[in-house]
C-alpha cells in the first residue's frame, strides 16, 4: 500500500510540473506585458528596464526553474500590474471562492439529490416527467445566460446585495452575497446529478438485496432511505468530489458577473492585463487541487478494491 | 506573430465577448481608449451634438460623491498610468501647472515658469507657504526629490520615460547616479530644469502625474505603505489605504493652497471588474452618482437621461484612424491611400453601424484645440466614390489588388471594420483580408518589418499640445530607427507609418524651439496639412468622444475635466 501511494505521489508531482511547464509556455504565447501601454508603445528603454525588474531577461528554462524553486517556498513573485505579492492577492481570493463552491455544492445535493430520488422513486409519473424536463432545461441553459438575468431581476431585491454595491456601505451578510453566484452555479449542476441520482438509483431499486429487504417486510421508507439511496449515492459523490475541484479553480463567468471577489474574478481581470505571474499561480494552483483530489480518490479505491493496488 | 490563439485568452475571450462584458472593463490608457466615438465640431448636422458647457457655479461644502472605478496599476505618482490611476493621483496632488477641461493651462503649484533663450532650461516659480497634508512645506526640493525616486533605476517606473528630455535621466534609469544633474533645487522657491532636448513646450509635459511633488515620507519607490496611501498638496487626501479590489475613499484637503478648495467632503471610489458595464449598473441602481456608458447601451442611456439633464457628451483630447504602411506596396502610393479615404463612407457607418453616436473627422489634430483645429484638412476625408476610382486607377489599386487590415479584437470594433472592408471590396474591387488579433499582437503586427495595408488606430495626446497628435507619430526620429526607410528593422517608436518627411520634421523643430504660443499653433496646423492634407500618411475616421451621466439631481458643476474623468475639484451638492 506504502509503495503503491508514492508511486501515485510520485506521478502526481510530475503532472503538477508538466502541466505548469505548459501553461509557463503558453503564457509567452500570449504576448510580451510590457511592450505597449494603451495604444502607445512603451520606450525600448523602459521595456528593457522592467524585464530585468522581473526577471524576463534571463532564458526560458532558468526562468522556469527559477519560478519553481521559489513555489517550494511559498513565493509566487509580484505582479506585473501592481507588483504586489501574488501568494497575498491568492489568499484574499481563496476563502471567497471555497464559500462559494460549499454553498454551491450543498445546492446541488439539495436540489439534485432529492430530484434524482423522487424521480427514481415516482419513476414515470408526473414528476418524473418534470424533472425530466426541468433537468433537459437546466442542462440547455447557458451559466452566463441564468447569472446574467438574476443580476439585472434579483440583485438589489429582497435581502440581496445590489450589483455593483458601493464598498463603503454596510456589509451584507456573507450568505446574502453567495447564494445568487452559488444558484447560477449549481443549477447546472444540479440538473446532472438529479440525472445520475435518478439512474443510479433506478438501477439499486432493481437490486436483489432491495427485493429482500421488501420481502423482510421492511416499510418502504426504509427500503429507500436505508438501503437504496446509500448504495446509489456513490457515483454522485464521486461526481462532486471532481466538481468541488473544478468550483475551487475559479468560476470565472459566474464571479464575474456577480462582482464576486474570488480566484475566478482574480484570473479573469489578470487575463485582461497580461498580468502572467498572476495566471500562473491560478492556474498551478488549480492543477495542485485537482492533482490532490484525484490522488485521494485513487488512494481511497485502492484501499477498497485490492485488485487496483496490484495492477 | 499575426493571428495567435492561445487556449487561455480564446477561451475567456470568447465566453466574455458573449456576455458583453470585454474591452469596456480594460483599463483605458490615459486620453486614449478602445476609441470608438467620434465627433466633429465642423459637422454639428451629424452624429448627436454635444452638451452645452457647464457654468461653473460657486458650490457649498460637504456630500459624498460616488463613482465605480477599475482598480488602477498604481495611485502613487510613481507609476499611475492609466486613466484611472491618474485619476486618483491628480487629485491628491497638484502639479507645477494644471490644466482646464478644454486644455488650457493654468497655475499649480508653480506661479510663473519661464525658459531660457532657446528653452533649454526652465525656471518655475513655486507658490510659497503651500503645504501637503502632512504639514510638510511644497518646496522645489519636493519636486526634486520626487523627480529622482520616480526616476530611479529601482523604482522600474512605467512613466519615468516622460522626464527624459531632462538632463540627467538616463544615468538615474542606468543606476549610474542617485541625484538629477539636470534639476536644481538649491532655491527653495524656484526650480530649475535643463534639457538635454531644449523644447519650449517643455512645462505643458509637468501635468503628468509623474511630475508630482513628494513629501519625505514617501521613501522610495517602492515604499508599499505609501503606493497605498499616498500624501500630497492637491484638493483631496486619501481617508485611509486604497483596499485593492474593494475600494478608495478620499476626503477634501481643508488647507488647499493653490486656488478654490473642493466642495464635496468626500469622493468614494468602488472598484468594480467590469467597467463602463458596471459603471452604469451602478448608476441606474443608485450606487453611483457618475458614470461611463457600455456602447450597445448608448441609445438609450442618452433617451433616459437627456431629458433630466445627467447626459454630459464632449468631443475630447483623441482621434481614431486607420493607420496605412507607407513603404508597402499597395499603400506606399499616396494616390492609392487617398483612393482608399475617398471611397471610405464615414457617414454611412456613422449612421449606420453607430447609430449617430459617432461623427466623422475631417482633420488629425481634434476640435478640442481650438485655436489649431483645422476642419477639413484632410481633404481626402469624405465620401468621392467616382474621384476615388479615378485615383485607384492611377495609383495601380486595380480590382482584385490585396489589402491587408488588422484590428484588435474585444474592442468592439469588429462591426464598423467590417464596414470599411465591405465598402473598399464593393467600391474598388479590392480584395480586403480583415483580421482580427490581440492588442498587443495589433502593435507588434505593425511594428514587424515589412508591415502592409491598414491597421485600425486610435491616439490621444499625453500633454495638452496638439504638438503631441504630430510629432510622436509622424516625425522620422519617432520611428526609433536610425534610417526610417530600412525596413528589414522593427519600428520601436509610435511611429509605426514609417512616415519620414523632413519639411514637415523642419516645422516641429521649429515649433518646439518657439517662445511664442500663436506661433507654435501656427507651425503646428502647417506640418498636419503636409502629413495629413497633402501625404495622407494617417487616415483619420471618427473624432473621438465621450459619453458620461451625472447624478444632477443632487450635484451641481457636473463635467469631465481634462483626463475625461469627474471633475470632483469642483462638483458640489445642491
Amino acid at each position: 500500500m506504502g509503495k503503491f501511494i508514492i508511486r501515485r505521489m510520485a506521478q502526481g508531482v510530475l503532472v503538477i510540473i508538466a502541466a505548469m511547464a505548459a501553461i509557463f509556455l503558453a503564457l509567452f504565447a500570449i504576448g510580451d506585458p510590457f511592450s505597449s501601454s494603451g495604444d502607445k508603445v512603451v520606450p525600448p528603454d523602459t521595456q528593457a528596464l522592467l524585464r530585468s525588474k522581473f526577471g524576463l531577461d534571463k532564458p526560458l528554462p532558468l526562468q522556469f526553474v527559477i519560478y519553481l524553486k521559489n513555489m517550494f517556498t511559498g513565493d509566487l513573485g509580484i505582479d506585473y500590474d501592481q507588483r504586489r505579492q501574488v501568494s497575498s492577492m491568492l489568499g484574499e481570493a481563496l476563502p471567497h471562492t471555497v464559500r462559494l463552491a460549499l454553498v454551491a455544492i450543498v445546492l446541488d445535493i439539495l436540489i439534485g439529490v432529492i430530484a434524482g430520488i423522487i424521480a427514481a422513486v415516482f419513476r414515470y409519473t408526473f414528476w418524473d416527467v418534470l424533472v425530466t424536463i426541468l433537468t433537459t432545461l437546466a442542462l440547455g441553459v447557458p451559466v452566463f445566460v441564468l447569472g446574467l438575468s438574476l443580476r439585472a431581476n434579483v440583485t438589489g431585491h429582497f435581502f440581496f446585495p445590489a450589483v455593483p454595491r458601493s464598498a463603503f456601505g454596510e456589509e451584507p451578510f456573507w450568505l446574502a452575497e453567495v447564494i445568487l453566484p452559488a444558484l447560477a452555479l449549481a443549477v447546472t449542476d444540479a440538473a446532472f446529478v438529479a440525472r445520475l441520482m435518478r439512474g443510479s438509483m433506478l438501477e439499486v431499486m432493481r437490486a436483489d438485496y432491495i427485493r429482500t429487504a421488501r420481502a423482510k417486510g421492511l416499510s418502504e421508507r426504509t427500503v429507500i432511505g436505508r438501503h437504496a439511496l446509500r448504495n446509489s449515492v456513490i457515483p454522485v459523490v464521486t461526481y462532486m468530489g471532481i466538481g468541488f475541484g473544478t468550483l475551487l479553480g475559479g468560476a470565472i463567468i459566474t464571479e464575474t458577473i456577480f462582482l464576486y471577489p474570488g480566484v475566478g474574478l482574480l484570473l479573469f481581470k489578470s487575463i485582461q492585463n497580461n498580468n502572467n505571474p498572476v495566471i500562473m499561480a491560478v492556474a498551478a494552483f488549480a492543477v495542485i487541487v485537482f492533482v490532490g483530489l484525484s490522488l485521494i480518490v485513487d488512494i481511497l479505491y485502492a484501499y477498497l478494491d485490492p485488485r487496483i493496488r496490484l495492477s | 506573430m499575426s493571428t495567435k490563439s492561445v487556449w487561455l485568452r480564446a477561451a475567456v475571450g470568447l465566453t466574455v465577448a458573449g456576455l458583453a462584458l470585454a474591452g469596456c472593463a480594460k483599463k483605458e490608457n490615459t486620453g486614449t481608449s478602445g476609441g470608438n466615438q467620434g465627433g466633429n465640431n465642423a459637422q454639428p448636422t451629424a452624429g448627436w451634438p454635444e452638451t452645452a458647457e457647464v457654468k461653473i457655479q460657486p458650490g457649498k461644502p460637504g456630500g459624498t460623491f460616488r463613482q465605480g472605478l477599475t482598480e488602477p496599476t498604481a495611485i502613487d505618482p510613481v507609476n499611475a498610468q492609466e486613466s484611472e490611476g491618474i485619476n486618483i493621483a491628480q487629485y491628491i496632488f497638484t502639479g507645477l501647472i494644471k490644466v482646464d477641461p478644454d486644455g488650457a493651462t493654468k497655475e499649480g503649484a508653480a506661479t510663473k515658469w519661464e525658459p531660457n533663450n532657446d528653452c533649454s532650461e526652465w525656471t518655475f516659480t513655486l507658490k510659497a507657504g503651500a503645504k501637503f497634508t502632512n504639514g510638510e512645506e511644497v518646496t522645489s526640493q519636493s519636486f526634486k526629490f520626487a523627480w529622482e525616486r520616480e526616476a530611479a533605476k529601482a523604482s522600474a517606473s512605467e512613466v519615468a520615460y516622460h522626464m527624459e528630455p531632462i538632463k540627467g535621466f538616463k544615468e538615474l534609469q542606468d543606476g549610474t547616479a542617485t541625484t538629477f544633474s539636470g534639476v536644481d533645487a538649491s532655491d527653495p522657491g524656484k526650480l530649475k530644469v535643463t534639457l538635454t532636448d531644449p523644447d519650449c513646450e517643455f512645462y505643458l509635459r509637468t501635468y503628468h502625474t509623474v511630475f508630482a511633488p513628494l513629501p519625505k515620507v514617501a521613501g522610495a519607490g517602492d515604499n508599499k505603505a505609501f503606493n497605498d496611501m499616498p500624501l500630497g498638496n492637491g484638493p483631496f487626501k486619501m481617508a485611509g489605504p486604497w483596499q485593492h479590489d474593494k475600494g478608495i475613499k478620499l476626503v477634501r484637503n481643508d488647507d488647499y493652497a493653490y486656488g478654490q478648495k473642493a466642495y464635496l467632503d468626500a469622493v468614494e471610489f468602488t472598484i468594480v471588474p467590469n467597467g463602463n458595464n458596471d459603471e452604469y449598473d451602478g448608476f441606474n441602481n443608485g450606487t453611483f452618482d457618475w458614470a461611463r456608458i457600455p456602447v450597445p447601451a448608448l441609445t438609450k442611456a442618452r433617451s433616459d437621461n437627456e431629458p433630466k439633464s445627467q447626459w454630459i457628451r464632449k468631443n475630447t483630447n483623441g482621434i481614431n484612424y486607420l493607420l496605412p504602411m507607407l513603404h508597402e506596396k499597395p499603400l506606399d502610393n499616396v494616390k492609392a491611400r487617398q483612393a482608399i479615404s475617398l471611397a471610405l463612407d464615414r457617414g454611412a457607418v456613422a449612421e449606420g453601424v453607430f447609430k449617430g453616436s459617432q461623427i466623422p473627422a475631417t482633420s488629425f489634430v481634434p476640435g478640442v484645440f481650438k485655436k489649431a483645429y483645422q476642419a477639413g484638412v484632410c481633404g481626402f476625408c469624405k465620401f468621392d466614390l467616382e474621384q476615388a476610382k479615378k485615383l485607384a486607377q492611377e495609383a495601380g489599386l486595380t480590382p482584385g489588388t490585396e489589402l491587408n487590415m488588422q484590428f484588435n479584437s474585444g474592442g468592439g470594433h469588429e462591426e464598423y471594420m467590417a464596414a470599411y472592408k465591405q465598402q473598399l471590396e464593393k467600391n474598388l474591387g479590392l480584395k480586403v483580408n480583415l483580421t482580427a488579433v490581440q492588442f498587443k499582437d495589433l502593435l507588434n503586427n505593425e511594428q514587424a518589418p515589412h508591415a502592409t495595408g491598414l491597421y485600425r488606430a486610435a491616439w490621444g495626446a499625453d500633454y495638452a499640445t496638439p504638438g503631441n497628435f504630430l510629432a510622436p507619430l509622424l516625425s522620422c526620429k519617432a520611428t526609433g530607427l536610425d534610417d526610417p526607410s530600412d525596413l528589414s528593422k522593427p519600428v520601436v517608436g509610435d511611429n509605426r507609418a514609417r512616415y519620414c518627411n523632413k519639411q514637415f520634421d523642419d516645422l516641429l523643430n521649429k515649433a518646439k524651439a518657439s517662445k511664442s504660443e500663436d506661433e507654435r499653433t501656427k507651425l503646428y496646423q502647417q506640418a498636419e496639412k503636409i502629413a495629413i492634407g497633402d501625404d495622407l500618411a494617417l487616415i483619420p475616421t471618427f473624432v473621438r468622444t465621450q459619453n458620461r451621466l451625472c447624478n444632477t439631481a443632487k450635484f451641481i458643476n457636473c463635467r469631465m475635466d481634462f483626463n475625461e474623468n469627474a471633475d470632483i475639484s469642483v462638483i458640489s451638492i445642491k
